[in-house]
C-alpha cells in the first residue's frame, strides 16, 4: 500500500519494535561471541523475567520496568551461578558450541516446566495504564508502551557498551573474545570474565524479555517463538557485537514493518528470511562482525 | 503338636483361601477391571494451555461417571499422553495407545491439526473418535469413525454473525470489512462463511491479507484497515495475535463498528488480560457456558468449586460435551464393540451440554454456530436469539 501514513507509521512502529529485539538479543550475541556458548535458554530466562514483571503488576501494582530493579540483580546471580555449575564444566568440551546447545536446551526445557507448574500454561499480558496509550504526531501514532521498552532497550544496550568499552573488567571481556590466549597472558582471569558476561548476559534476557512483554502475550513455552529474534539479530548483527546487535535490531524491524506496508503480510516472513539468507551469502559473519 | 502338622494345617489353609479367592472373588475382580480410555493431548506447548482444560473436562467427566458406578459397570480410567502440541505425536500415541496399551476407548485430541492427523488412524484401527475434528476438510475424508460432537467447524464460524447482522437495520451495517487471517489451515477454514456472508449482505472486503504466525506487529496491519476506512475487521486469529490486534486497534485510535475475532475471545484470558479492551468483541463458538441445555448448570458449578472460574471454560465443556457423547455411545450400544458404537452414533441422537446432535454421514451434525460478544468482561450469547443472554453492543463504542 503506497500511502505514506502507512509507511511512515510502519517505519516508527518498525524502529521501536527494532529497539526491544536487540536489547533482548544483545546478551545472546555476547556470550555466543565470547564464550562461544549458544544459549538457547536465553529467550526462558527473558519469560521469566517477564513473570516476575507480570506478578510485580498484578500482585503488588508496580511497573514492569521497576521490577527490573529486583529481577536484574537475581537472574545475574542466576547466570554466574549457572556458568559456575553447568556452563563452565562443559568447556573443556571438544565442541564447546554444540554442547552448550545441548546444555542449554535442556535448561530451557527445565525452566520451561518449572515455569509452567508455578503460573500455568495460561497466556499472560502486561496490561499497565499506558499500554494502549498513544502520542499522536498528526497521523503518525507513538505507542507509550512501546516507547518505553524502546527507551529500555537503549539504556540497557547504552548500559553494557559502557561496561564493555569504559570499563576494566568490560575490556577484559573485549580481550578475551578477541583472543582468549592473550587475554589469559595479561594476567586475565579467564574464568571470572567469562562468569561476568554470562552473568550480564542472563541479566540483559530479563530486561529484554520485559521489553519484549510489553508488544506480545507470553506463556512458558513462548520463549521457543521468542528464540527466532534472537538468531535474527545475532546473524545480522554478527556475532558478539554490541552495535551490531542494536542495529540489526532495528534493521528487522523497520523491513518487518516495511514490508507489510508495501506487500500483503504473508510475505513479511518471506522477505524477512530472505534478507538474512542474503547477509549470510555476501557477509556470513554478519554486518558488523570485524 | 508335630512341626509337620502345623505345616499340613498352613498349606490347607492357603488352599482353602486360594479357592475362596477364586469362587467369590474372581468374578468381582473382574468387574473391578478398569475401562481404559487413551489418547493424547497438547498438556506442553503452544497448545497447552487449552489442552489443560480439555484434560480436565476429560477428568470431572470421568470422576461423574465413576461416582455413578462407571461405564457398563466399570470404572473409567483415562489414560492422557502429552503430544507436546506436535500433531506427529499425536499420531504416535494414538497408534501407541490402540496397538500398546490396547484401550478400550480413543480419547478425542486437540487442536484441529492433531485430530485431523489422528482421525485417518482411527478408521485404520476401526476405533470410534469423537472430537472437534479439523474442521471441514478432515471430515470430507470418508472417514466412517469420526464424529464431532460438538465440533469446531471454521467453515460455519460465523454463520452466526451474519445471521444476527441480518437483523441489524441495512444503513446501519458495516459496508466495508478489512480481513486479516492467520496462514494455516485454522484461519483458511474460517473464510468461507465470511466470503459467503460478506457477498450476502454487500459489505466489500476492501483488504484480504494472510499473516504467518507469530505474528511479529499488528500496527501496520490497523493502519491500512484504519486508511481504508474498513468499519468492520475480521481478525482471524488466536489469542497472542488476536490481542497484538486489539491493542493496536486501540493504541491507533481505529475504532470500525464491529471487531470479530476468530479464536481468542471466549476463553477466560482474553477478559482477565485484556481488561476492558476486551469488550464488545464478536466472535464464534461451538458451546457456552449459558445454553440452555441440562448439565450446563452442574459443570458451571464444578468449574467455580475446583478451578475457581466464575464459569466453566470452553474447553473445559468441549472436553466435557465429548465424553458426554462417548458416554451415550457406548451405553446405546451396551457394548465397547467399537462398529456398534459407530452404527448407534449413526442412527441416534445425543444430548450434550452443547446440544442434541444427529450426525450424517461424515459424523457432523447439521451446521450450527453460536454468536458471542465479550460484553463487561463476560462472554454473552447473542445468536441465535432464543439463546441470547444479553443484547448486542452494536456500533462499538469508542475506546475509553
Amino acid at each position: 500500500m503506497w500511502n505514506p501514513v502507512v509507511i511512515l507509521q510502519s517505519i516508527v512502529s518498525g524502529i521501536l519494535m527494532g529497539g526491544i529485539f536487540a536489547l533482548f538479543g544483545v546478551g545472546f550475541s555476547l556470550t555466543w561471541g565470547v564464550m562461544k556458548v549458544i544459549n538457547i535458554a536465553h529467550a526462558a530466562f527473558g519469560i521469566l523475567a517477564a513473570y516476575v514483571a507480570y506478578w510485580g503488576l498484578t500482585v503488588f501494582g508496580i511497573d514492569p520496568i521497576l521490577s527490573l530493579a529486583v529481577s536484574l540483580p537475581l537472574l545475574f546471580c542466576a547466570g554466574v551461578l549457572i556458568h559456575r555449575f553447568l556452563v563452565q564444566p562443559i568447556t573443556r568440551s571438544r565442541d564447546v558450541v554444540v554442547a552448550s546447545m545441548v546444555l542449554t536446551f535442556g535448561l530451557a526445557i527445565v525452566l520451561e516446566n518449572l515455569m509452567l507448574l508455578a503460573w500455568s500454561p495460561d497466556e499472560r499480558l502486561i496490561t499497565t495504564g499506558y499500554s494502549s496509550t498513544s502520542i499522536f504526531l498528526g497521523d503518525i501514532i507513538i505507542r507509550i508502551s512501546n516507547l518505553l521498552a524502546f527507551v529500555l532497550s537503549m539504556v540497557g544496550i547504552g548500559a553494557i557498551y559502557l561496561f564493555l568499552y569504559r570499563t576494566r573488567t568490560g575490556k577484559a571481556v573485549r580481550a578475551t573474545w578477541q583472543d582468549p590466549e592473550g587475554a589469559a597472558l595479561q594476567g586475565i582471569n579467564l574464568r571470572r570474565v567469562s562468569m561476568i558476561t554470562f552473568g550480564m548476559a542472563i541479566a540483559s534476557s530479563g530486561a529484554g524479555g520485559v521489553a519484549m512483554a510489553y508488544m506480545y502475550s507470553f506463556n512458558p513455552p513462548a520463549h521457543n517463538l521468542w528464540l527466532i529474534f534472537l538468531f535474527l539479530v545475532v546473524i545480522v548483527g554478527g556475532v558478539g557485537s554490541i552495535l551490531g546487535s542494536a542495529v540489526a535490531g532495528l534493521i528487522i524491524g523497520v523491513i518487518i514493518g516495511l514490508s507489510g506496508a508495501f506487500f500483503p503480510m504473508q510475505w513479511v516472513n518471506v522477505l524477512l528470511f530472505g534478507l538474512l539468507m542474503g547477509i549470510l551469502l555476501i557477509k556470513p559473519e554478519g554486518l558488523f562482525r570485524k | 503338636m508335630s512341626r509337620e502338622f502345623l505345616k499340613g494345617i498352613g498349606v490347607l489353609v492357603s488352599i482353602v483361601c486360594m479357592v475362596f479367592v477364586l469362587v467369590h472373588g474372581g468374578p468381582s475382580m473382574a468387574a473391578e477391571k478398569p475401562l481404559v480410555i487413551g489418547g493424547s493431548l497438547p498438556l506442553t506447548g503452544t497448545f497447552s494451555a487449552t489442552g489443560k482444560w480439555v484434560e480436565r473436562g476429560y477428568q470431572y467427566w470421568a470422576e461423574e461417571i465413576n461416582a455413578k458406578g462407571g461405564l457398563l459397570g466399570r470404572p473409567v480410567k483415562l489414560l492422557i499422553y502429552d503430544d507436546k502440541s506436535d500433531a506427529k505425536e499425536a499420531v504416535s500415541l494414538a497408534e501407541k495407545a490402540i496397538t500398546v496399551d490396547k484401550v478400550d476407548l480413543l480419547l478425542g485430541g486437540y487442536p484441529g491439526t492433531a485430530c485431523t492427523a489422528v482421525m485417518p488412524v482411527a478408521e485404520k484401527y476401526k476405533m470410534v473418535y469423537v472430537s472437534m475434528g479439523g474442521h471441514m476438510k478432515s471430515f470430507s475424508q470418508g472417514y466412517t469413525y469420526s464424529f464431532g460432537s460438538p465440533p469446531l467447524m471454521g467453515e460455519w464460524w460465523y454463520l452466526g454473525f451474519f445471521e444476527w447482522m441480518k437483523t441489524v437495520p441495512a444503513a446501519d451495517r458495516p459496508k466495508k470489512a478489512a480481513v486479516y487471517t492467520m496462514n494455516n489451515p485454522i484461519g483458511m477454514a474460517l473464510m468461507d462463511s465470511l466470503y459467503k456472508g460478506c457477498k450476502d449482505l454487500g459489505i466489500e472486503i476492501v483488504i484480504d491479507e494472510k499473516y504467518n504466525l507469530p505474528l511479529t506487529t499488528a500496527d501496520t496491519m490497523i493502519t491500512k484497515a484504519k486508511q481504508m476506512k474498513a468499519d468492520l475487521l475480521f481478525a482471524n486469529g488466536m489469542f497472542p495475535d488476536g490481542v497484538m490486534t486489539l491493542r493496536a486497534c486501540k493504541a491507533l485510535g481505529y475504532t470500525p463498528k464491529a471487531i470479530v475475532q476468530g479464536i481468542g475471545s471466549v476463553i477466560p484470558e482474553w477478559s482477565k488480560e485484556l481488561g476492558k479492551d476486551g469488550d464488545f468483541i464478536f466472535s464464534g463458538t461451538s458451546w457456552h457456558h449459558k445454553l440452555k441445555y441440562p448439565g450446563n448448570d452442574r459443570i458451571n458449578k464444578v468449574a467455580k468449586e475446583k478451578f475457581n472460574e466464575n464459569e466453566a471454560p470452553l474447553y473445559f465443556g468441549f472436553g466435557y460435551a465429548w465424553m458426554q457423547t462417548l458416554e451415550q455411545a457406548v451405553q446405546g450400544a451396551k457394548s465397547l464393540d467399537q462398529t456398534k458404537i459407530k452404527d448407534w452414533l449413526k442412527t441416534n441422537e445425543v444430548k450434550t451440554i452443547a446440544g442434541n446432535f444427529k450426525f450424517d454421514d461424515k459424523g457432523l451434525p447439521s451446521p450450527f454456530v453460536y454468536l458471542t460478544q465479550v460484553i463487561d468482561g463476560n462472554v454473552e450469547l447473542i445468536w441465535p436469539k432464543d439463546m441470547r443472554t444479553h443484547e448486542p453492543v452494536y456500533p462499538k463504542p469508542a475506546w475509553k
